[in-house]
């Protein structure tokens, strides 16, 4: 455990002096507030609701693009070898760089803290709908984040790690709408694998059991495929 | 050297590939399971997120009975105030009842776009919803699914689908269309009326069930010989008549209890009380119940618990309160009658009293044991007379009394969270339906912003500027200290 402390204290100190971790934070917070903006102007309703789906697309390219760096950025300077050889599982290298991740997911929604406020000072938002559609955010940051780890372990450049992050989530966003490429049987079939169907009843205050193990199954699949992905580097 | 140095890699990352498939599956296979037993809870502060208990009892009727349900509903008018409100409700709707059913396939039709399938339905308005069910159908308006309540400020769109929706359900499935008779002519509420008095929004609950509220005039009954109670009736209600009701038609009420039917009398501390309740052992004494539990702030609502009964099994348990308003009590013989078993349903709390007048302080009258009944005082009983009772003929007849007929009105029942599910179950429980008891849902509220045009331009600098902006400055700060080290 002590190890998943150090690499999570390793890893915010660098995201703390990382230029492009505050510009990544400055778009999503400009992101999240033209959003909500706009769902609030165009509906009247005090609810984040419009502002939750869109800002799951947001965080599917934000995050990989935050997240691109952990094992690439080792790999380039090559201190990973080191990393992998020192006394840390490479599962809590993974887990200590993932929860670094999540740490300034945490950082990123406080900064949006400041929306919920303007719909409590022009109406009266349902805080249990608010308190669930955070949540669900959170949950989908949680396996953004995991997927970009994985991207990350996968490739030597940064960037090329970013981008194969954001196309290995693009599927599981495409497959939510997919009633428009393909016929409504298999959109209908394919709909369930999709981010934004699971993030719908967060959307209305509803928490689903099926809608949080998907989130978190997703996180612990990507986390698992990373650490084997790391663990190959021993027999290649 | 080489071929083993293969040989050994080929090993490693075939168990690799095999280990990471084989986890990735476990996942996927966790997901089908927790999909099966999926468990939801709805956080919102209105639990208008899932389907009420009582749509989800006819659900599952549906399913066990397998035959398909087609729900399509069209959007509403692109760019008129609300659409995007009730294609939201819409939707939400329909994924519920998709989520929920088997046999219900949903469809969400752009008017718009899709107008052959408008076409097709032959629907002609924004925001209908066509339930289909075989050759039979059913056809909700934009009236019946959203309404608008309120004034000035307060003002704001109900969303009452799921009512709508569920009513369909029991018109398509329903073998159980009901008559229930409202006896009228002596100053009884009135079943047509929309004021806060009337008894419109109670009509339009018990059609969630298929039970059709028709009226009772015993003196205007033309299309009989003999003045009786219809053949078709299913229960008479008899809701507060301000005038005593004449013995004839009280005989002509018995004479309906004796063949095994079932009567519904709701009474007020100043109504003149049917002497009929007086042969089946029921007295409503003078005064009026009161408890030190209230509904705040209202010094006249006492706050009812539930006795074990059939009618608010359910309500117990969601622990909603049927909000009652200056009841009568209403005490069943004891000991009982012969062949009456006689079941309190609604009382008071052991702090509970009737009271009869004396000392009032802040508006709130006092227990004073000298001229007050104590309590716990009873507001609803609920009788099954049989034969042994030398009333009743045939079968068992159900008599529910209510000492407060303001349950019923479209008043209490925009107010009280129980008093929907209280006044369906009591029907239900009086017709026989007990399998169809179960809890009643209430419209859902848009929740609305209010700002100015001024407004909204503050809105947009504190929204989309100041979280950017203070992340730059604290960037630049850090990047400056560091630059200066």
């Amino acid at each position: 455990m002590s190890g998943v402390y150090t690499i999570w204290k390793k890893e915010m100190r660098v995201y703390a002096v990382n230029p492009t971790a505050y510009a990544f934070l400055a778009v999503f917070l400009f992101l999240s507030g033209l959003f909500f903006y706009l769902g609030v102007t165009l509906t009247g309703e005090a609810s984040l609701r419009v502002l939750s789906s869109n800002l799951a697309i947001a965080e599917l390219f934000v995050l990989p693009m935050l997240t691109m760096r952990h094992f690439a950025e080792e790999r380039r300077q090559g201190t990973l070898e080191m990393l992998l050889t020192s006394p840390i599982s490479p599962f809590a290298l993974v887990l200590g760089k993932w929860l670094a991740s999540v740490t300034l997911c945490v950082l990123m929604f406080l900064g949006t803290a400041v929306l919920p406020a303007i719909l409590a000072y022009y109406g009266e938002p349902d805080w249990g709908v608010v308190a669930t559609t955070y949540l669900g955010l959170f949950l989908a940051a949680c396996a953004f984040s995991a997927a970009g780890l994985f991207s990350s372990s996968l490739l030597d450049d940064q960037l090329a790690a970013g981008l194969v992050g954001v196309l290995l989530l693009l599927p599981f966003w495409l497959v939510g709408r997919a009633e428009a490429l393909v016929g409504d049987d298999l959109a209908a079939k394919l709909q369930p694998f999709g981010v934004l169907t699971h993030l719908e009843s967060f959307g209305r205050g509803v928490l689903d059991t099926a809608d949080i193990y998907y989130f978190l199954a997703m996180s612990f699949a990507f986390l698992f495929l990373t650490t084997r992905s790391l663990e190959s580097r021993r027999w290649r | 050297m080489a071929v083993n140095q293969a040989r050994r890699r080929f090993a490693a990352g075939s168990n690799a590939l095999l280990v990471s498939v084989l986890g990735v599956a476990a996942v996927c296979v966790g997901y089908l399971l927790v999909d099966m037993q999926r468990v939801r809870v709805d956080l919102s502060a209105d639990q208008g997120s899932v389907l009420m208990a009582d749509t989800r009892t006819k659900l599952s009727l549906m399913d066990r009975d397998g035959k398909p349900v087609v729900v399509t509903a069209f959007t509403g008018q692109r760019g008129k105030k609300d659409s995007y409100f009730k294609d939201r409700a819409l939707r939400d709707l329909l994924d519920e009842l998709d989520y929920a059913s088997q046999v219900v396939e949903v469809r969400f039709v752009d008017f718009d776009r899709e107008r052959l399938t408008a076409e097709k339905l032959g629907v002609t308005e924004y925001s209908t919803v066509v339930v289909q069910r075989g050759e039979a159908r059913v056809d909700i308006k934009d009236r019946e699914l959203f309404k608008r309540v309120g004034k000035g400020d307060d003002r704001r769109l109900e969303f009452l689908g799921e009512v709508a929706v569920n009513r369909a359900f029991s018109q398509l499935t329903a073998e159980n269309h009901r008559v229930v008779y409202a006896l009228v002519g002596h100053g009884e509420l009135d079943p047509e009326s929309h004021d806060l008095g009337g008894l419109s929004d109670a009509v339009s609950i018990l059609g969630q069930d298929d039970y059709e509220l028709k009226r009772l005039d015993f003196v205007r009954q033309r299309d009989m010989p003999v003045p009786r109670v219809p053949d078709d009736a299913a229960a008479v209600a008899v809701l507060r008549p301000k005038v005593p009701i004449p013995p004839l038609e009280e005989d002509l009420l018995l004479a309906y209890l004796a063949g095994g039917g079932s009567v519904l009398f709701a009474v007020d501390p100043d109504s003149p009380v049917p002497s009929l309740l007086g042969r089946l052992g029921v007295t409503v004494p003078s005064g009026r119940v009161l408890d030190k539990m209230l509904v705040f702030p209202y010094p006249d609502r006492p706050v009812p618990r539930y006795k074990s009964h059939p009618i608010t099994k359910d309500l117990s348990e969601d622990s909603l309160v049927t909000v009652v308003s200056s009841a009568a009590p209403v005490q069943p013989a004891s000991p009982p009658m012969e062949g009456v078993r006689a079941s309190t349903v609604l009382e008071t709390s052991r702090d509970g009293w009737i009271d009869r007048g004396g000392e009032v302080r802040n508006g709130q009258g006092l227990y004073e044991p000298e001229i007050d009944g104590q309590g716990p005082a009873t507001m609803a009983v609920a009788l099954e007379v049989s034969r042994d009772s030398g009333l009743v003929k045939k079968g068992t007849s159900r008599v529910l009394v209510v000492g407060d007929s303001d349950v019923f009105t479209n008043g209490l029942l925009a107010e009280g969270p129980g008093n929907a599910s209280f006044v369906l179950n009591s029907f239900r429980w009086l017709v026989g339906d007990e399998d169809r008891i179960s809890v009643v849902g209430r419209p859902q509220a848009t929740r609305r912003l209010a700002f100015s045009v001024e407004d909204t331009e503050q809105i947009r600098w504190l929204a989309i500027g100041l979280g950017p902006l203070l992340i730059v400055v604290l960037g630049a700060g850090v990047w400056a200290s560091r630059r200066g080290r």
